[in-house]
């Protein structure tokens, strides 16, 4: 380790102090800030002594089953076909290849409402590729492919920049290095870069699944809030909360979310840190 | 036989080397940016020249454009070694070596890893990550991985210099010692003129993306062709002088500061020349004894300035125009060893006459 690494890392370090001082307040503002609302959905779940019943009611659990099995279906598509797209970004230059980094941007920076109506004019009953499809007796709005599908456009673009930023600093030399030892070039991508990747491609991965457990404009439009098919978590809550029978069924909800969002962001960091390389 | 010769374009830069390797290790010698490290990898298969020839040592083509072939890298059964070793991070000592043989049946691919383990000194080291070992022990992992497969050619790119001195004059003797054991032909990258002589059997400078000189390393050093292989070898009395006669084998020179007698056999035999003369080659005379040879050039002059570069002082010595009404002085830089310095008390005396023998100037063209 360098003596610069070690400095950085001494507490013993003069000036230091002070800058604590300054920045710790804001700091704990801020921690506070995110920490409360959790804290306090997490009492009033515990105060209302109905969460058990909440959870068991069959609203709760058709959503949270709708919602595991959709957001990780779209986790997989995103990472079946995401990761060559990633990789040929990172790695090719070829026409088009702006337009294409474009459209992946696209859904980041829209409302996912936008995305709904884009979606529905597209493979709509009436839209675009949907009449071809309605033609041939494939029927996508309001069904659970929709919601798959709604997720997919907005939360696959979150995986594929984060993975082709990693396979962006994976350094070409090694993969010279390994052909000259004989590798193929898929051989090459799987023992040297996709190894040297993974970090970025786990990271893009929590982003991509988060963002489609969250997904709500999208889904509302296109596969609209049907119970037991199109009526994930998000939509659950709305649903609960405007019915405005009582609070207590959107905190059961909420808390569900939160606990198992936590569950699965600190599996994921397990799984992160389990890897070879760390960037 | 490793045959060279390719002509391409990388950005701006124009590369075009040619030359031919035996069972040998040549250096690669030039300045940085001069196309070195771009023609080993265009002989590893990872740059497609535009034009010419690659054949790899026991007659495989690995690049031709005009019969249109090229062997892509994990066919051409190199071994190369890279500046930045790039070991594979994520796999330990023995991970890394095997990776080139992962295809051998199990046995025998244990036997080459600890083969090479022994050979290159890293017993034990086997289960460490890159960077669990020091940068001499990575850098023998690579040279390990490199040799695993057996390759009929090796190529090092400046593999030593991020290491100290001590352990990379060390490295370099084995690296000589296990390219001679295998018989290879090896090409050695280095802008290290040292490390260049230290290595070399042959040596082929490099300037601007071409070759400017190939041969024998001590014919390139002692006997440049142009100014600018002088200049890079660093000759460092370059000295313009004009043949004046030519009679079997010897030139003789004029300068406006001596007239010398020059035995180089593949000299210019007229017109203007430089006189390139190595520091080293010039001899400090001691009034004490006759001058051997009458015939050398003896040139008085005067130390004006020395430095002590450990084992030899360089001195620069002033000598004035024979004519003194025609031309400047000129400025000898001349290497005398620590003893020899002692013993003659150069310390404590200015002027002095100085030789130069006619076997060690060599005479180039001045354009």
């Amino acid at each position: 380790m360098s003596t610069q690494a070690t400095l950085t890392r001494s507490r013993a370090a003069p000036g230091r102090l002070g800058l604590t001082l300054l920045f710790g307040p804001p700091a704990l503002l801020f921690v506070a800030f995110l920490a409360v609302p959790i804290a306090a959905l997490a009492w009033r779940a515990a105060a209302s002594g109905e969460l058990g019943g909440n959870i068991t009611s069959s609203l709760v659990l058709d959503s949270l089953r709708l919602s595991a099995i959709t957001s990780t279906v779209t986790l997989a598509v995103a990472i079946i076909a995401g990761t060559p797209l990633a990789y040929l970004l990172a790695r090719r230059s070829f026409p088009g290849k702006m337009i294409i980094d474009l459209l992946l941007d696209l859904p980041i920076v829209l409302p996912p409402t936008v995305a709904g109506v884009a979606l529905l004019v597209a493979l709509g009953r009436r839209g675009v590729v949907g009449r071809w499809l309605d033609d041939a007796g494939i029927d996508i709005a309001f069904t659970t492919t929709a919601v798959v599908l709604a997720q997919l456009f907005v939360s696959a673009p979150f995986y594929i920049r984060t993975a082709k930023a990693g396979f962006e600093s994976v350094e070409p030399v090694y993969e010279g290095v390994a052909a000259t030892l004989g590798a193929s070039p898929l051989r090459t991508f799987l023992r040297v870069t996709l190894p040297l990747a993974w970090p970025s491609l786990v990271a893009g991965a929590i982003l991509c699944w988060a963002r489609a457990l969250s997904e709500l404009g999208a889904t509302l439009i296109f596969a609209g809030n049907l119970q037991g098919s199109t009526r994930t978590m998000p939509l659950a809550i709305i649903d609960a909360f405007e019915s405005g029978k009582s609070i207590d069924v959107p905190i059961a909800l909420s808390v569900i979310l939160v606990a198992a969002a936590a569950v699965l962001l600190l599996l994921l960091r397990v799984l992160a840190r389990g890897t070879p390389v760390r960037v | 036989m490793l045959r060279i010769d390719i002509d391409t374009h990388v950005g701006d830069f124009h590369l075009r080397p040619a030359f031919e390797a035996g069972n040998e290790l040549v250096v690669l010698f030039g300045p940085s940016g001069c196309g070195k490290s771009l023609t080993l990898q265009a002989v590893a298969g990872l740059l497609t020249p535009d034009a010419g020839h690659i054949e790899l040592p026991g007659g495989a083509v690995a690049f031709d454009a005009a019969t249109r072939t090229y062997l892509p890298p994990q066919r051409r059964n190199v071994g190369y070694v890279v500046q930045e070793l790039a070991l594979f991070p994520h796999m330990t000592a023995r991970q890394n070596i095997e990776f080139g043989i992962a295809g051998w049946p199990t046995s025998r691919r244990r036997e080459r890893v600890s083969h090479l383990l022994t050979l290159l000194g890293l017993e034990g080291l086997d289960d460490r990550r890159p960077r669990q070992m020091s940068g001499g022990q990575q850098q023998r992992v690579a040279l390990a991985r490199a040799l695993a497969a057996e390759p009929s050619l090796l190529l090092l790119d400046e593999p030593f210099s991020a290491l100290e001195a001590p352990l990379r004059s060390m490295l370099r003797r084995e690296v000589a010692g296990i390219r001679r054991r295998l018989d290879l032909t090896a090409l050695f990258v280095t802008h290290d003129l040292g490390e260049a002589y230290a290595l070399g059997d042959h040596i082929v400078v490099y300037d601007d993306g071409r070759v400017l000189q190939h041969g024998d390393k001590d014919d390139v050093f002692r006997h440049p062709r142009s100014r600018r292989v002088a200049e890079l070898v660093e000759v460092r009395n370059i000295i313009p002088g004009a043949v004046v006669a030519y009679a079997e084998g010897v030139a003789v020179v004029r300068t406006p500061w001596f007239t010398a007698r020059v035995r180089d056999p593949q000299a210019p035999v007229r017109g203007e020349v430089y006189l390139c003369i190595r520091p080293e080659h010039i001899i400090l005379v001691r009034e004490d004894r006759e001058s051997r040879d009458t015939t050398n050039a003896v040139v008085d002059a005067e130390i004006i300035e020395e430095v002590a570069m450990g084992n030899t002082h360089r001195l620069f010595m002033r000598a004035q125009a024979e004519d003194t009404g025609l031309g400047e002085p000129y400025v000898f830089e001349v290497d005398v060893p620590a003893h020899p310095y002692e013993v003659m008390g150069v310390a404590t005396r200015r002027d002095w006459r100085i030789a130069l023998t006619a076997e060690h100037i060599a005479l180039v063209p001045r354009e």
